[in-house]
């Protein structure tokens, strides 16, 4: 049984040789060394995982295998500050939209450094991010959305490509439809590819938008990405009919359009492209498709929630247990969406039930 | 078919759920006379007659039988014509299977009285009398823009439950019994189910703990068939106890950690929805600080279930007073939560005489 040394991942030099780390071949052998070592390093500074840890009977020294690891809920972000540092404050805090019960979760970092690396390589590795296309965010600049980790994983990417041209394109809570459409029209003419950026709610505005415009046709190379739901913000589509849209709207192959698949509290995501595909992890990542009753993972072609194991979130918990539904394949998961509320309705209250009630309330008050 | 007649083909085919002697006086305390629906009665010096509503339509929710089956009996002891919109294809298809059982289980002369829907049939809603719904707020909300200006709608939106300990340091197995009986019935669905236990300062909660984790125990293995904990059920009982463990709250699990039950001590005071299913919230608050715990909820509780000397007065009355200022609408003691008199006035509302009209003949 290895017992791995304590790291401490405060020091700049020790965060920097970990990307490196990350960023290297890992073999089984090394994930595994990784992940205790980091284990290790969480149950020591984050009081919250390592209760949960004790509370499953797993500590870093009789830990067998890493995905014994029990993982946080996603809830407890919204609960708990979850931060391996015992510094007040954090550089930078990421929020969750909060949307399903009113309270947005938050990650703490102790700074970017990780996120930036490693957001920038998956998208390269797994997903679509290359050097040739200009870039085109449907979401508001890192400078103007200080707590989205969608933002600034989007300038991230924006200063590594260094393209002219690449742009945000939500301000102030409007899109420039118009901009984009005009940048959109320069780049077809000069045969730049491009790649449009955005979440699905996002993408619904702009078909509305553009429901009476012709259809344009992207250069070769061009990509679409989209990511997160539609969280009461447009009207909401299926996948596969936003995706015909899309394909339609900009004249691209369905394959040409790709979801990407993270959260705030994670450094790390998950690329899928056209409709069907199978989601893609970075290799310092690991996906498990769980029972929530067991704890363990699903047989293949069954349906269970989602694992993470992100050996790039160092700074509060690696290991997250998420709502997202997903079939378990031979060559990964299938992301299916949230897990919907399926549990018989009726008078009894519920936590949602008492936010949506809340706000209303509140609403009324300030009218 | 008189009054008389339907009481003894209800009490007849569902003795437990319509007992005889109850929908007597049911008849008696709501309507003044059992027989006020056939006959004229003099009241005051008044002669008087009460008229049924002729169509009753009923919109049951996906997640509770009882109240579904109670709501169609009380029409069928009217004497109105029943239109029941079962719970639809979304919910749980269990509900809506019990509810057809209990028609088919109705003698003929009342069975002929009930007609079900599969969908909202937004014509023949407006043509009821009465319209009883039960379900979510937003369904309420719905239902009642659909309605007429003239037309009743006792509308049973969302509510919640509680259980008081008045002396948890000396509960006796037998009320902790009664306890784990409230909150394990209906797998916790109803809005007559707890979903937090009150108890006062000073309590010793290690020790109520092994107390109601015993009878929940005991209770869960009385249950039968068990309720089911498909992923969507089985991952809110996991992530509310894995963020209890993470939080560093006290949670007792049953053996083998089988998801059938859960009880986690919150050190927070205030009101929190539980997941349901078996999860229960054991909150120590100060008398004084009760109405305040509760405030987020005020207005919405239905019922608080008293462990304790119920009967001779074991709520102070300042604890009385704090639940009545809440908006509570029903005091009970623990083990009769979700077995109200068919009397009883649901959510404050007389359940038989809110669907009547009267005739007065002076």
């Amino acid at each position: 049984m290895k017992i791995a040394k304590l790291t401490d991942f405060s020091q700049t030099s020790v965060r920097k040789a970990w990307i490196r780390r990350l960023l290297e071949p890992i073999s089984e052998t090394t994930w595994d060394e990784l992940a205790r070592e980091i284990f290790a390093w969480q149950f020591a500074s984050v009081p919250a995982f390592r209760r949960l840890s004790l509370a499953h009977g797993v500590t870093p020294k009789s830990l067998k295998s890493w995905s014994d690891i029990p993982a946080v809920p996603q809830q407890l972000f919204k609960r708990e500050k979850l931060f391996a540092y015992p510094k007040p404050q954090a550089a930078t805090i990421y929020e969750t939209s909060g949307t399903t019960t009113g309270q947005p979760g938050r990650q703490h970092l102790l700074s970017t450094d990780i996120y930036r690396a490693v957001s920038v390589e998956a998208a390269q590795r797994v997903g679509p991010l290359n050097n040739n296309a200009q870039l085109h965010f449907l979401t508001p600049s890192p400078s103007e959305a200080r707590q989205s980790s969608l933002s600034a994983m989007f300038g991230f990417w924006q200063k590594h490509s260094d393209q002219p041209g690449s742009s945000f394109w939500l301000h102030k809570d409007q899109f420039d439809f118009d901009g984009l459409r005009e940048a959109l029209i320069q780049a077809i003419a000069k045969q730049q590819p491009v790649a449009l950026c955005g979440t699905a709610f996002s993408f619904v505005h702009l078909i509305d938008a553009w429901a009476d415009l012709p259809c344009l046709t992207l250069p070769s190379g061009s990509w679409i990405l989209e990511t997160g739901g539609f969280k009461g913000r447009s009207r909401e589509i299926a996948k596969d009919e936003l995706y015909a849209h899309l394909a339609q709207l900009f004249t691209v192959p369905n394959y040409a359009i790709w979801n990407e698949y993270g959260m705030s509290e994670l450094s790390s995501q998950a690329y899928a492209h056209g409709t069907h595909g199978l989601h893609g992890t970075p290799p310092w990542t690991r996906v498990l498709v769980c029972d929530p009753a067991t704890g363990r993972e699903v047989a293949l072609g069954q349906h269970g929630l989602i694992r993470w194991y992100d050996l790039a979130n160092v700074d509060s918990v690696f290991a997250l247990q998420t709502l997202d539904l997903a079939e378990r394949t031979p060559l990964g998961f299938r992301l299916i969406g949230r897990l919907p509320r399926t549990e018989p309705r009726g008078c009894s209250l519920s936590a949602e039930d008492l936010a949506v009630s809340q706000a209303a309330h509140s609403l009324e008050s300030i009218a | 078919m008189t009054t008389r007649q339907r009481l003894d083909l209800l009490a007849h085919a569902y003795p437990r759920l319509f007992p005889r002697a109850e929908l007597v006086r049911l008849l008696r305390t709501q309507l003044g006379h059992i027989d006020a629906l056939d006959n004229w009665f003099k009241r005051d010096g008044v002669r008087l007659r009460a008229r049924a509503p002729k169509l009753l339509y009923h919109v049951c929710a996906g997640n509770l039988v009882v109240s579904a089956q109670t709501s169609i009996g009380l029409g069928l002891l009217l004497g109105s014509h029943n239109i029941v919109k079962l719970p639809g294809d979304r919910d749980d298809a269990s509900t809506r299977t019990e509810i057809l059982r209990f028609i088919k289980g109705l003698p003929a002369p009342l069975r002929k009285l009930v007609e079900t829907h599969r969908t909202l049939d937004a014509k023949t809603l407006q043509q009821a009398d009465v319209v009883i719904a039960f379900g979510s707020d937003a369904t309420m909300a719905t239902l009642r823009a659909q309605t007429r200006w003239n037309q009743k709608f006792i509308a049973h939106g969302h509510a919640l439950s509680l259980l008081w300990i008045s002396e948890p340091n000396q509960l006796t197995p037998a009320l902790a019994r009664n306890c784990a009986t409230d909150i394990l019935t209906y797998d916790q669905l109803g809005c007559l189910s707890p979903q937090a236990i009150y108890v006062p300062r000073g309590t010793n909660i290690g020790s109520l703990g092994d107390k109601l984790a015993s009878a929940m125990e005991q209770q869960w293995k009385k249950i039968t068939p068990k309720p089911s904990r498909p992923l969507s059920i089985a991952s809110k009982i996991c992530e509310a106890r894995d963020v209890a463990h993470a939080l560093g709250h006290r949670v007792w699990l049953p053996p083998g950690k089988h998801l059938g039950w859960t009880i986690i001590h919150d050190p927070d005071t205030t009101f929190q929805p539980s997941p349901l299913h078996g999860v229960i919230y054991l909150r120590q608050v100060a008398e004084a600080k009760l109405s305040t715990a509760l405030a987020s909820v005020a207005g919405r509780i239905s019922t608080v279930g008293i462990a304790g000397e119920f009967s001779a007065g074991g709520i102070s009355s300042r604890l009385e007073n704090v639940f009545l200022s809440l908006g509570v609408s029903r005091l009970c003691p623990a083990g009769r939560m979700q077995y109200p008199p068919l009397t009883w006035h649901h959510e404050g509302r007389p359940v038989l005489a809110d669907l009547v009209t009267w005739i007065d003949s002076e």
